[in-house]
């Protein structure tokens, strides 16, 4: 919202600077986002009239101007053709600042001394609709009397300083200069003027010989008025008008229209002026709209649908209610009678309306807001005032006015004890009376009871926290730098508790750092190829995404339901900038649908993923990272090879539970396929645990064992076996042989050559006997190594190498 | 044969001030105190000693030996010493040479301050909560008292999915959840994803927020301001400073802008700040009474406050991160500063 120091000056006296006041504003909640003076950029550019003009003897296109510009005579050189001796025309002296960042100096062009420059409106920030003639191509020409050497800012006016406020949707009050003047007055504790909305009417004529009106739905147009104006004289508006206007950026067009926007602004109450020649049938009908077509304003056509309100003749719509107006209906340059349309509509209504054919006008943004009930009749008043004031045209005696009930100013009460219990603060009964009654809340107090008349224009108050709140901001938040108490000391005890999957993911995490990955993180959306690119096909569970509505674009429009895609992307992205040894991981989220058409939330997933493109790693060093993830979880699994479609089918493995059969985590290689859907070139290792499965096997158990005090005694074993023997199955049957003396084993070398015979591997594997009762004897030991052998020899095929 | 005794005594003990190294002194062993050294080679003397002197010559060899032995042994032990250290000192290595093993990976920024708030929440008394970034339209606007059509719904640009479902804009959703599964006193804190249509060069689609929730009986924004301040001290430093503006959230009343000293500038004023040595931090406020009473709660025995920063800034501030692009990029060279330099 913006609105200008001198407007609001019109309202309530300011005695503090415009930087002053704008920071009283924030400090009540009306954040000013920014301070414009309409001067900042003009500098010394003067009123001159041009005395004489001749040709520059050194060159054809310029000529040389002797200029009066009132306390002194200057020479500029020009090359503008539309002036004239005798002209007012801005003149720039020599160190003078141009709107446009120019800045003049003097200079000798072919021999002559140019000690300034003529300017064009442009340069000086002015348009056409604000000072004619200074759209022109050229130099602009001023037409009335102004004194010579007077500073253009004061001559055109563009002296005024413009704040931009940032109003909260709490306040629609505040979208309008006197609900600004009224926080004003309150916080300078000063009182709003009155303002006297004198207009005569022609007495002999009577607005029912015009028209007549009719409101079909009172619960979307709960209050309207018209009124009508005859013997219209469309001109241009007064420089005051249009200075106010053009300061807070309403284009201006011409009287009629400029005075519905300068009601609109100043009393924030959205107006329309009709041409009454539109008017068919001489009947304003506020009704719901019944598919009929209307090209509006804006050049384009909408379908008005039932939910939308219209305001129509008696045969046809000639308006969206509250939004905008169709192109047959508002003043034009011929207009001789209007009629004045002050109205208020349902706020959801304007609101859906507007979303729907997607347009928004600063009418709809108040509406939306919700525009106060009793703003319709200061907002007609004020337009007429000013009907009366510029001379537009006569004012037909009479108002039509529809309304569903009169506006009342309600009385509640508070308690005084309640708001310092939730400011935490004492607040003095006089300082809150005082407050309540500078913000139009007219207020006395007995006992603990504040009684308040709640002005219709503050539908926000309706509780003790909302007085609270009215009394703090204004107060001041400052009464808080003082106070420092002990953190929540009042309050009662309770006993605080992390999230177990959040604590859990940071045991994880600190694993994966302290292997060397880095964690990162993605967007939980994605293309929607992403699943092509996984590979993923239609009977996967990961296939279908959620889409999102309105994404920001094609690249974020779906939900993910792998984190393989962030993390591709992520080794993809650091490649292309050459970076390298990449060890990630991240923690997040997948989303999968429970339902084609989504009606309920889908499951989200808390997931792990790692990714590495780094040399020295490979499916055996990603397997000692997973082993160790798994390791935090008291869970038995079994290994198979991945049934994730973007995973190499031979290097990469599902860690399926044994207890249910659910895949708990799954790692390996990428599938080369995938890999070059990610423009990738190489090798990258993934992993992804599903942690929400995993977080059902609580912390792992431990349970130790008595260390025997008699000798561990340690073999190797080196077989030689079929590619096809498992090292889990071979140690199994090392296991079991070994019978009760078995403490541990492992495979410590794996050896191929093609001595061994073709298809034929030598695994070597070191196991531990030991006994609880005794000394295990060397005889004891060869009987558990031949037994091993032999069944090795029988249920594996292998042979002692 | 008592003067050859004490003759090769002077002899060995004049030569042993002469020895200056290990060799010296193993050759000085061998030659007085090995099988065939000098010495020894007296006590096989003894046999031409008349019987009735054994004992004294004897004796007085011993002592000898015991001298000569016991000198050596000093010389030896220093001898031993010089050797070993000129050997460590011909072992030295360079120190500054780069470590072996695996390097070091790190957490991500947004994650080591979500780990700091809750562990200082926990310590508080608050219990750690999440809830679903899929959310009704009830959750995140509604019970928030944000009706349909309100125009606060504008202050928040949403994803929609279809139906009653949004991606949350907000973790404040979370408060209404637990508020409908706990009774008062609660206190609880929620990490978490949310979602806005916004994407600039101050704004991420995806951010992280921090909800934090009191609901007791006597709580005032006096104890919203202790907590924030101990948080906040705890993210930028003692010196920390925090200030409320007057704001608007539908969700509560009164609702606060707050305000931190610059950490940058300690408040003196810089760039980052505007100059203003003052920068915007969250949104907080007394929660609103119909938000209680939307959920069960009676508002006139209970009040409560409520906060929500926006995770991304704050390790943005705290860590000096440039752009708000380095936090979802994962651009090594951005991850790896954490532990010194770009890698």
């Amino acid at each position: 919202m913006k609105v200008t120091y001198n407007w609001l000056k019109e309202f309530v006296d300011i005695k503090v600077s415009p930087e002053e006041l704008a920071d009283k504003l924030t400090n009540v909640g009306m954040e000013v986002e920014e301070i414009v003076y309409q001067n900042k950029h003009l500098h010394d550019v003067h009123v001159g009239k041009i005395l004489e003009i001749k040709h520059h003897p050194n060159a054809d296109k310029l000529d040389v101007c002797q200029v009066d510009v009132g306390f002194r005579k200057v020479q500029i050189i020009t090359s503008a053709k539309n002036i004239k001796e005798g002209d007012l025309v801005p003149v720039a002296l020599d160190g003078a600042d141009l709107v446009n960042g120019v800045k003049i100096k003097q200079s000798t062009l072919r021999g002559e001394l140019s000690q300034g420059m003529f300017c064009s409106g442009e340069e000086i920030g002015i348009t056409e609709d604000y000072y004619t003639g200074a759209g022109v191509n050229g130099i602009l020409i001023l037409r009335e009397d102004y004194a010579l050497g007077e500073k253009i800012e004061d001559a055109l006016g563009l002296d005024d300083v413009v704040f931009d406020i940032n109003i909260t949707p709490n306040r629609p009050d505040c979208m309008s200069v006197i609900g600004i003047a009224r926080e004003v007055s309150a916080i300078l504790k000063t009182s709003i003027k009155d303002i006297d909305n004198y207009y005569e009417v022609d007495k002999a004529d009577d607005i029912n010989k015009y028209l007549s009106l009719e409101v079909e739905d009172k619960d979307l147009c709960p209050r309207y008025m018209a009124t009508v104006v005859k013997d219209i004289v469309i001109r241009e508006s007064p420089l005051w008008l249009k200075k106010r206007l053009n300061a807070v950026g309403i284009k201006t067009i011409n009287n009629m229209v400029d005075i519905t926007n300068y009601v609109l602004i100043e009393q924030g109450q959205p107006m329309h002026a009709f041409d009454y020649s539109f008017i068919g049938g001489k009947k304003i009908v506020v009704k719901r709209g019944n598919g009929e077509r209307l090209k509006v304003l804006n050049g384009n056509e909408y379908t008005l649908k039932t939910n939308f309100l219209t305001i129509s003749n008696a045969e046809k719509p000639m308006v969206i209610a509250g939004v905008i107006g169709g192109v047959n209906s508002s003043v034009t340059k011929d207009t001789k009678i209007s009629v004045l349309e002050a109205a208020s509509f349902a706020r959801a209504s304007v609101r859906t309306t507007s979303r729907a054919i997607g347009v928004r006008t600063d009418s709809s943004a108040r509406f939306e807001k919700g525009v106060d009930l009793g703003s319709v009749k200061n907002g007609m008043e004020t337009a007429l005032a000013l009907v009366y004031k510029l001379k537009a045209g006569t004012i037909v005696s009479g108002v039509l006015d529809v309304k569903e009930y009169e506006p009342k100013e309600e009385r509640k009460e508070f308690s005084l004890s309640k708001i310092e219990k939730i400011l935490g603060i004492k607040v003095k009964e006089s300082d809150a009376v005082e407050i309540l009654n500078n913000l139009g809340i007219k207020t006395s107090i007995s006992g603990d009871t504040l009684s308040c008349v709640i002005p219709t224009f503050r539908t926000d108050i309706e509780r003790d926290a909302d007085i609270a709140e009215e009394i703090i901001r204004m107060y001041g938040y400052d009464v808080y730098d003082k106070i420092d108490i002990p953190v929540l000391s009042g309050s009662s005890f309770t006993k605080g508790a992390y999230d177990p999957l959040l604590k859990k993911q940071d045991e994880l995490k600190n694993v994966l750092c302290d292997n060397g990955y880095f964690e990162t993180l993605n967007y939980s959306f994605c293309s929607a190829d992403a699943s092509e690119k996984l590979l993923f096909r239609p009977e996967h569970r990961q296939y279908t995404m959620i889409r999102l509505q309105n994404p920001i674009s094609e690249d974020m429009c779906c939900l993910r339901t792998s984190m393989a895609y962030g993390m591709l992307s992520t080794i993809d992205y650091n490649i292309k900038h050459g970076n390298k040894d990449l060890k990630f991981f991240e923690v997040g989220r997948i989303y999968i649908p429970k339902a084609l058409l989504l009606t309920e939330q889908p499951h989200e997933i808390n997931m792990l993923s790692i990714g590495s493109f780094c040399q020295g790693e490979d499916f055996f060093t990603l397997k000692g990272v997973v082993e160790k993830l798994l390791g935090k979880f008291d869970v038995k699994y079994r290994l198979e090879y991945s049934s994730l479609p973007f995973m190499h089918p031979g290097i990469s493995a599902d860690v399926i539970d044994e207890e249910c059969g659910v895949i708990l985590a799954s790692f390996g290689e990428v599938h080369p396929k995938a890999l070059s859907n990610f423009d990738i070139d190489g090798k990258v290792l993934y992993a992804e645990l599903n942690i929400d499965e995993l977080m059902k096997h609580a912390e792992r158990k431990i349970e130790f064992k008595p260390i025997s005090k008699y000798p561990y005694i340690e073999r190797d074993l080196a077989l030689v076996v079929d590619e096809s023997v498992t090292a889990e199955r071979l140690l199994g049957c090392i296991k079991k042989s070994a019978g009760e003396y078995y403490v541990s084993s492992r495979v410590f070398d794996i050896y191929r050559n093609p001595a061994l015979g073709e298809n034929k591997k030598s695994v070597a594997v070191r196991f531990t006997l030991s006994s609880q009762e005794k000394t295990l004897t060397d005889e004891e030991i060869n009987a558990v190594m031949n037994k091993m052998i032999k069944d090795c020899e029988y249920k594996l095929g292998a042979k002692l190498r | 044969m008592r003067e050859q005794i004490l003759e090769l005594e002077r002899k060995a003990l004049e030569e042993l001030k002469d020895l200056t190294n290990k060799a010296d002194t193993d050759a000085f062993k061998i030659k007085y105190l090995s099988k065939q050294g000098l010495i020894t080679n007296l006590s096989r003397g003894m046999r031409d000693v008349p019987s009735e002197e054994r004992p004294v010559v004897g004796e007085l060899i011993n002592k000898v030996k015991r001298e000569i032995e016991s000198r050596l042994a000093l010389l030896e032990t220093k001898y031993e010493e010089e050797a070993l250290n000129e050997k460590l000192r011909s072992e030295k290595v360079d120190i500054t040479e780069p470590s072996k093993g695996t390097a070091q990976g790190e957490i991500h920024p947004l994650h080591k301050i979500f780990t700091k708030l809750m562990d200082a929440c926990v310590e508080m008394g608050f219990t750690v909560v999440t809830g679903p970034e899929v959310e009704l339209d009830y959750y995140n606007f509604e019970a928030l008292n944000v009706p349909k059509d309100h125009p606060a719904r504008d202050m928040q640009d949403t994803f929609f999915l279809g139906g009653d479902l949004l991606m949350r804009t907000q973790t404040s959703s979370v408060q209404i959840r637990a508020m409908e599964n706990m009774k008062p006193p609660l206190k609880i804190v929620s990490p978490g994803r949310t979602y806005r249509v916004d994407s600039d060069a101050t704004h991420s689609p995806v951010f992280h927020q921090f909800e934090g929730l009191v609901i007791d009986e006597n709580i005032s924004m006096v104890d919203l301001k202790s907590m924030l301040t101990q948080l906040l001290k705890m993210l930028f430093g003692d010196d920390t400073k925090i200030r409320f503006r007057p704001s608007y959230f539908p969700f509560t009343e009164p609702s606060v802008e707050v305000d931190a000293t610059c950490p940058m500038c300690k408040g003196a004023g810089c760039t980052r700040c505007k100059g203003t040595g003052l920068i915007e931090l969250l949104g907080a406020g007394m929660v609103n009474p119909k938000v209680l009473e939307n959920c069960g709660i009676d508002s006139n025995k209970y009040s409560g406050f409520a906060f929500g920063p926006g995770v991304d800034r704050l390790a943005m501030v705290a860590y000096k991160v440039p752009s708000i692009k380095n936090m979802f990029e994962n651009d090594m060279k951005f991850l790896s500063q954490q532990n010194g330099e770009i890698r």
